[in-house]
């Protein structure tokens, strides 16, 4: 397993967003996890992320207990992450935004920044590079020097999506990716997490869009109250009566 | 295919912000800094111009902190005269050389940084606010109280003249003096603004949660922008000291952190070339307004308000503007 929660407790005001949920999630799988609104799901994204600490729990990323560590350095251990509302860079560039995400997996001291040392110069042409290869696939190539809080909703969707993929990361959780997309630019996202996904690389996905979620993933999650109340392949998922109740009541 | 639109903060088309059209613009720039005191022997205009440079290189070590990282500090004014009674001390009572004691004030101005920023920027950016406040409201008080070593309201008097190589005790010899550090500072955010790490202060100003996301520390480079700051506006302090003479609380004062921020808002906070144009504009105009007389202070808030309400990005925003023409 690529990724082990185990009773993971979340609590706002004395409201349990998580209720000691466990699951986990295979290397090189594409888990979806559905649910309804304010069922958890985004808090279990921030609380694996580092964005918030638990009340209670473990998670543990490639054998290594994560739990509580800073978001920076979660990153740079190999999970990435988008966010329901698009954040970017707004005022830099659509190149820089994309610099800084695979940057900081590049190993310079400060010192050497400054001065551009020879190893430093070396790793910014490997990123620009990269960088490039990046821009072409996410469709944004014309877009480089443009700011890349000016884009549209579903470039900036994309443009998200290349900051999370960039640094090469394990692990992408993926927080409703198609949400607010047209069906252009959703079948463009879904066939850019099928292509991340078939590199061996394992991806965790919120979304309601259920055509992108029964298309694209190999298991699907159900969470309801912050816990999981069923787990299985998309086919089951469909026609699970607790799925029904939970998103449209008894 | 759409057009590509200019202005995105790039530091890969735009390197620092401050992309030098040409060499022949800057040969000009710096031909005419070297030779202005050779020409202008009016002790007036030299004491304005030599005001100007100090306040170029405190705007630009402030403008590290607001307009880099995003974080409003109010203590930028303790760090100048962190440096400037470091230096008066140092020289009236060991007699220690200018590089001795710039290389002292930054060191202690960066350490103050460092006590103060990493407590307050743990919390929020308002506990940064009121902490760095808070710094600079004691630093002031010590100074005036301290009396033991600063003599209090009786300052720090009869600070001897530098010398790198020559003693510095003419009005041409410290305006030299000024725009070399003016310059030098200039070329170091230059450089730390095109690099890596300028690249990762902007995201930390643009969105701090994201910028974690990617991988960086916030407070790593909020703390270093901020004791880079600390540690340069000392080194101006030294300047001011040996320029002045004299060093006093009220060389504290927090209305110092109102200038600077006047400064940013007209030039354009975040940009080297508009941070230099307002610290010019900000410092040398009300002094050249004194031909208004009683009308001076009148005539200066007249300009300043056109100023903020035609260029609501400051002087910075006329660049753009042309470039969109």
């Amino acid at each position: 397993m690529i990724l082990q929660v185990e009773r993971l407790a979340k609590s706002f005001f004395g409201l349990n967003v998580l209720n000691h949920i466990s699951l986990s999630v295979a290397e090189h799988e594409l888990l979806s996890i559905i649910g309804p609104n304010g069922s958890g799901k985004t808090t279990l994204f921030n609380v694996i992320s580092g964005h918030l600490r638990p009340d209670g729990g473990t998670v543990t990323f490639a054998g290594a207990d994560i739990t509580g560590q800073p978001a920076h350095r979660i990153a740079v251990r190999g999970i990435s992450r988008t966010f329901q509302d698009v954040r970017l860079f707004a005022s830099l560039s659509v190149m820089d935004n994309l610099l800084l995400a695979v940057q900081q997996h590049q190993e310079d001291n400060l010192l050497g920044r400054f001065f551009q040392s020879r190893s430093v110069a070396a790793h910014e042409r490997v990123a620009v590079e990269r960088t490039r290869e990046m821009l072409a696939l996410i469709n944004l190539e014309q877009y480089a020097d443009f700011p890349a809080g000016q884009l549209s909703y579903g470039q900036r969707k994309l443009l998200q999506f290349g900051l999370a993929i960039i640094p090469d990361p394990s692990l992408l959780l993926l927080d409703e990716p198609a949400a607010a997309v047209n069906p252009t630019m959703i079948n463009t996202i879904k066939q850019r997490i099928v292509d991340f996904n078939k590199q061996d690389k394992t991806v965790v996905l919120i979304e309601h869009n259920m055509d992108v979620v029964m298309d694209i993933s190999h298991r699907i999650l159900v969470m309801d109250y912050g816990e999981v109340i069923a787990e299985g392949p998309p086919e089951a998922i469909r026609h699970n009566p607790l799925v029904l109740e939970a998103y449209f009541g008894r | 295919m759409q057009t590509v639109q200019r202005g995105a903060d790039s530091t890969i088309r735009r390197p620092f912000g401050f992309a030098p059209r040409s060499f022949g613009v800057w040969t000009v720039v710096g031909a005419v800094l070297v030779v202005v005191p050779q020409v202008i022997h009016d002790s007036f205009v030299l004491d304005v111009l030599i005001l100007a440079g100090l306040y170029v290189g405190f705007a630009l070590t402030y403008d590290l902190t607001v307009g880099y990282v995003g974080s409003l500090s109010l203590a930028h004014p303790a760090f100048f005269g962190i440096g400037a009674y470091v230096t008066g001390l140092l020289a009236t009572k060991l007699h220690t050389p200018i590089l001795v004691n710039l290389i002292a004030a930054a060191v202690l101005a960066a350490l103050f940084a460092v006590a103060v920023g990493i407590p307050s920027f743990r919390l929020s950016e308002y506990s940064f606010a009121v902490g760095t406040l808070g710094f600079a409201t004691v630093g002031q008080v010590v100074a005036q109280n301290w009396i033991d070593v600063t003599d209090g309201p009786l300052c720090v008097t009869n600070i001897p003249k530098p010398a790198i190589f020559v003693t510095i005790d003419s009005l041409p010899a410290f305006y030299y003096l000024m725009t070399a550090a003016a310059v030098l500072i200039l070329l170091f955010m230059h450089r730390l603004i095109g690099s890596r790490i300028g690249r990762s202060f902007k995201a930390v100003r643009e969105n701090e949660v994201m910028a974690e996301s990617v991988g960086i520390n916030p407070l790593k480079y909020k703390m270093l922008a901020f004791s880079l700051g600390a540690a340069g506006a000392a080194g101006i302090g030294t300047l001011y000291a040996y320029f002045i003479g004299i060093v006093c609380p009220t060389d504290l004062a927090l209305t110092g952190t109102l200038t600077l921020l006047v400064i940013l808002f007209i030039g354009g906070s975040g940009s080297l070339r508009g941070v230099v144009l307002g610290a010019i504009l900000v410092t040398a105009l009300p002094e050249f307004l004194r031909i208004g007389d009683q009308w001076r202070l009148l005539l200066y808030g007249v300009a300043l308000l056109l100023i903020i309400n035609f260029l609501p990005n400051g002087l910075e925003g006329l660049f753009h503007r042309r470039s969109r023409t």
